[in-house]
């Protein structure tokens, strides 16, 4: 059968983020401008970054994103974040390795309420006609530069979004312990563009991503849409496979 | 109705030389003794680098094998990868018209041209050109095998005039036919007079459709050989038992651990946003399967598990709607042990066969 992670999130407890409840309530984020920059990466390089619960994708790949929120339940902000590409069971998930919020309130806000591992910094999200860039400064220092390179227009339709999956502490049956937690958010699109990533500075440690260095581009888009941080309806346990270890939170959507 | 097999040749970790050797000797086994039991068609497709799901990636040998251990049965591409990073074209004519030659005349063609990021992007080739090279390649593959001499330039390849040999044993060419997983793939086959080789387990309704629009457009195609090959061969899980709980049993498993895998795979659209991959193709179809509870009522009642009375039935079910043949995956990550695909078969040949041969089965023969 497919090849399992081997992180233990139980280990490092203490250094996930905590949420108070799993009644985090849905934050409609209108008119986001997303760039989105896939890469391969070697697979030795991501030894030890996925949950035991989840499968590596094959080839690897990592999802760079840098996005610029205009509106928010705490104003304006741009997040930059480190998925790896995974499966849980058979479904197409990002494992959320780092992230950089530009302020910090959407930094505690994103931590709180969907264990999103995020830290405050300087995030730029800068628009040419000849390129769409973005970059990410912590303690004063580059860790991500980077760039979709000649947007051409393509169709909402043809932009595939997966979903997230964070790790945090959460309570569940009356104690509170490590869990993976599902963030799938929504997408209606108002434009979008394909283009060449190109990554000229990225520090792998600084995105809590170990040893791993960017190899082969595979593409970048952007994409104008109205988007969400919606209310979490699935967690896991993070040592079983995920078709034994998912619990529903709740039922759908509907309540949103 | 005809009866075929179909084989992604899938191999579970750890990978041993033994392991990788017992897996392809069971399929041939398997081959032998299906030519031996009146199944027509022996499928296999190409694909590269898919860890466990499909270690087929050099089919042309293993069919090879397979004719020659088999007096009857068909030997089909299922498919060659028409894209150039993968094959060049005059390979194409030249593997296939040998296969021809030594398979006597059993070959078929089938054309496509790969679904999944990890297989494109390994040869490194463009996702977006996909359907053009492959619309190039199948018009130039029966000129290649029927002309004396060839010469093309191509957007997507080229040559000077040289004589490509050999040509292939059926005249004018082997059938061609083209692999059926995004919509509106049918419509494709058809206009260019092509059968239509399915490979998702699509429920009735979305397949009814399919082949109503599939028979109606090849009625005013313009074939790219030399005849039209209006056939519809679809995909299916093969477990047959006396006991109907068993039975469907192990077809659960058996379709659920493909299903698992197919999920693993990087479908192009994934991660390469491109108007050639609007579809996800065969995976979602998979996706929805392997996750069990939602797989819906038709998607259950339409495979071929369980005892010889619920086959016929999934079987009439599909012919009603216009198959022509049904090809069977038999096993995946050897999950089903080897004796017991063999009792399958056999089972199958004697109990289930006879209610759609046209002439007696050779099942008896074989017994």
């Amino acid at each position: 059968m497919p090849l399992y992670g081997t992180l233990d999130i139980t280990r490092q407890a203490a250094h996930l983020p905590t949420l108070a409840n799993l009644d985090t309530e849905a934050w409609a984020l209108p008119k986001a401008e997303m760039m989105q920059l896939l890469v391969e990466v070697p697979r030795s390089s991501t030894d030890g970054l996925l949950p035991k619960a989840m499968h590596p994708a094959l080839p690897s790949y990592v999802i760079l994103a840098v996005t610029r929120y205009p509106e928010s339940p705490v104003g304006p902000f741009n997040l930059a974040v480190l998925r790896l590409g995974s499966r849980a069971g058979a479904h197409p998930r990002g494992f959320l390795l780092g992230a950089v919020a530009s302020t910090d309130a959407a930094a505690l806000e994103l931590r709180a309420r969907w264990g999103i591992p995020v830290e405050q910094g300087e995030v730029k999200f800068l628009r040419r006609h000849d390129r769409i860039m973005g970059t990410v400064k912590k303690d004063g220092r580059t860790i991500l530069d980077c760039a979709m390179i000649n947007p051409q227009p393509v169709a909402g339709t043809d932009v595939q979004y997966i979903n997230w999956v964070t790790a945090a502490n959460a309570p569940l049956d009356g104690t509170t312990q490590p869990m993976l937690i599902q963030v799938d958010p929504k997408y209606t699109f108002y434009k979008a563009e394909r283009g060449k990533p190109h990554v000229s500075a990225f520090d792998g440690k600084a995105w809590n991503a170990g040893a791993i260095t960017l190899a082969d581009p595979i593409v970048a888009t952007c994409s104008t849409v109205d988007t969400d941080l919606p209310r979490i309806r699935f967690v896991m346990d993070p040592l079983k496979p995920v078709f034994q270890g998912t619990r529903r939170i709740r039922e759908s959507r509907a309540d949103e | 109705m005809k009866f075929g097999l179909f084989y992604e040749i899938s191999v579970p970790r750890p990978w041993t030389p033994e392991k990788e050797r017992t897996v392809y000797n069971n399929c041939l086994e398997q081959v032998k003794l299906a030519d031996e039991l009146g199944f027509e068609h022996v499928w296999a497709v190409e694909h590269h680098f898919l860890e466990e799901y499909s270690h087929c990636s050099a089919p042309e040998l293993f069919l090879t094998a397979c004719a020659m251990v088999t007096k009857n049965m068909q030997v089909g591409h299922g498919i060659v990868v028409c894209v150039p990073e993968f094959n060049h074209p005059i390979k194409i004519a030249e593997k296939t018209a040998t296969l021809d030659i030594l398979s006597g005349g059993r070959l078929h063609v089938g054309t496509g041209r790969s679904a999944t990021w990890t297989e494109l992007g390994g040869f490194r080739a463009n996702p977006d050109i996909t359907k053009k090279s492959w619309d190039e390649f199948v018009r130039c593959l029966p000129k290649m095998w029927m002309q004396e001499t060839f010469s093309y330039q191509g957007e997507f390849w080229s040559m000077p005039e040289r004589t490509i040999l050999p040509k292939p044993y059926q005249k004018p060419h082997p059938p061609m036919w083209v692999a059926v997983t995004s919509p509106g793939t049918e419509i494709d086959a058809a206009d260019r007079g092509l059968g239509s080789l399915g490979l998702s387990f699509a429920g009735f309704d979305e397949q009814e459709k399919k082949i109503r629009e599939y028979r109606r457009r090849i009625q005013m195609c313009e074939p790219v050989g030399a005849f039209v090959n209006e056939q519809v061969a679809t995909t299916n899980f093969l477990f047959c038992h006396e006991d109907n709980a068993t039975g469907v049993e192990m077809g659960k498993r058996l379709g659920n651990t493909f299903n698992y895998l197919a999920t693993q795979l990087i479908s192009t659209r994934e991660v390469y946003s491109s108007p050639s991959y609007q579809s996800l193709g065969l995976l979602p179809a998979l996706r929805r399967a392997a996750t069990g509870p939602d797989a819906n009522e038709q998607q259950t009642e339409g495979m071929a598990y369980g005892d010889p009375a619920r086959i016929i039935r999934a079987v009439k079910k599909w012919e009603s709607l216009g198959v022509d043949c049904i090809n069977f995956i038999l096993n995946a990550n050897e999950v089903v042990p080897q004796d017991q695909v063999m009792a399958s078969l056999r089972l199958f040949a004697r109990e289930v066969m006879p209610h759609f041969a046209k002439k007696p089965a050779k099942a008896q023969a074989a017994e």
